[in-house]
């Protein structure tokens, strides 16, 4: 179900670029970027830094400097745990090696305020604001036993947008963040209470 | 920057897109060691009885539709490790079954023909000759007090146990079950072996069925 939004997201994008003109800004009035990122999510279910995650996000420049829109990432991490004896309550215990999985969606609103927006060079600082779905996995024998919850997400970032060539706009982007999700999950003997994660962006920009 | 560099970059992109969605872990290094499942009536108590009585062979599931019974070499090492258990918990095997307060039966899934999670107690009815009440003697049925859920593959192993004294009803409750399993390798001697660490794993944490700590 993810990777079919993920991908008709990804493919409508596509057709966007495609179908643009070849004209000199192609968000007059905002921009576009696509990230791939790296994210350490700080907790001990699915712990493993990853790269297996992206971010899609756009922008209406309200002023020069302040620009809002949309935006939706998604990322795995994962873990492993060696074997070890659960304790699953009234005596019931289960002895076995696992995967640990940790997916996350956030989408919502995100905004911004740029600096130097005629430079090549032009930071900013960002925030995003919407809904975390995530889904904590487990998988040991030949199960996968998870579950799916949904959280309040917060996400400030700092970033730095580079356009060797200003008035054409398509350039390179790359970003720090941290994100706060409300999430809880439970599965097994394991428990997530709000999902803490720092990352980096690197993409491009329209 | 032309319009055709910038829908190259695009490609690029929704590529990695595709590529990098959910991500599902490689699970090939989950089965170097058997699961171990152990569970248990909370209403039982264990310390109370005696004796056990084990049959020296093991019920082979899905292999036909009539009982097939394991009973070679590795099979006896299976059933020795299972009493090795039962007896360092302090119960005494007997070669009566009359005589015994407990009863164990083991089954090893030789095919697959199953995949079942359920909370009918009387799920046994759905396996064609199973261990039946009558093995055990008068009783109208076995059933479970508790919920269990198994998916079984083949190599998987079952051991029940069967409160032979109780049961007004003549009706036998299995009052602690063990379900080990894993993937074969074609070595049947890392098979066994893997097996009988899983019977150790079982006992081992099973602490309720210690008749006194030692």
């Amino acid at each position: 179900m993810n990777n079919k939004y993920v991908r008709i997201l990804a493919l409508c994008l596509l057709m966007l670029a495609a179908a643009l003109p070849g004209k000199a800004q192609i968000f007059p009035n905002g921009y576009l970027n696509i990230d791939w990122q790296v994210n350490a999510p700080d907790g001990s279910f699915a712990d493993k830094v990853s790269g297996w995650g992206m971010n899609f996000e756009g922008g209406y420049r309200i002023t020069p400097a302040i620009a809002v829109g949309p935006f939706l990432s998604y990322h795995t991490n994962l873990g492993s745990v060696g074997r070890r004896t659960l304790q699953l309550g009234d005596g019931t215990a289960l002895t076995t090696n696992q995967k640990h999985s940790l997916f996350q969606l956030p989408f919502g609103v995100t905004g911004r305020y740029s600096w130097f927006n005629s430079s090549v060079l032009q930071p900013y600082v960002g925030l995003k604001l919407g809904a975390n779905y995530a889904q904590m996995s487990s998988y040991y024998y030949i199960v996968k036993q998870y579950d799916d919850s949904w959280g309040f997400y917060l996400s400030p970032e700092i970033g730095l947008t580079i356009f060797p060539q200003p008035e054409y706009r398509f350039g390179f982007h790359v970003a720090l963040y941290y994100s706060y999700a409300t999430n809880q999950s439970r599965v097994l003997t394991y428990s997530v209470n709000n999902i803490n994660n720092f990352g980096l962006r690197v993409g491009v920009s329209f | 920057m032309t319009v055709k560099k910038m829908f190259c970059a695009a490609i690029a992109l929704f590529t990695l897109a595709i590529v990098a969605c959910e991500k599902e872990p490689s699970t090939s290094d989950l089965h170097e060691d058997y699961l171990v499942y152990t569970a248990h009536d909370t209403v039982a108590e264990f310390p109370e009885f005696d004796t056990y009585y084990l049959p020296d062979r093991i019920l082979l599931i899905g292999g036909t539709d009539k009982a097939e019974y394991w009973d070679d070499e590795r099979a006896q090492q299976v059933v020795a490790a299972v009493a090795a258990g039962m007896d360092a918990a302090g119960y005494t095997r007997v070669a009566d079954k009359e005589l015994a307060d407990l009863g164990l039966q083991m089954s090893y899934v030789r095919r697959a023909t199953y995949f079942i999670g359920y909370d009918n107690p009387y799920w046994w009815w759905y396996y064609p000759y199973y261990w039946t009440p009558g093995y055990w003697g008068d009783w109208t049925g076995w059933y479970y007090p508790f919920h269990v859920h198994y998916g079984y593959t083949s190599g998987s192993m079952l051991i029940e146990m069967l409160d032979l004294v109780q049961t007004p009803d003549k009706k036998l409750p299995v009052v602690w079950n063990s379900f080990i399993g894993g993937l074969l390798t074609s070595d049947a001697d890392l098979n066994l072996r893997r097996m009988l660490d899983g019977v150790k794993q079982a006992f081992a944490q099973s602490p309720y069925l210690l008749k006194s700590i030692r």
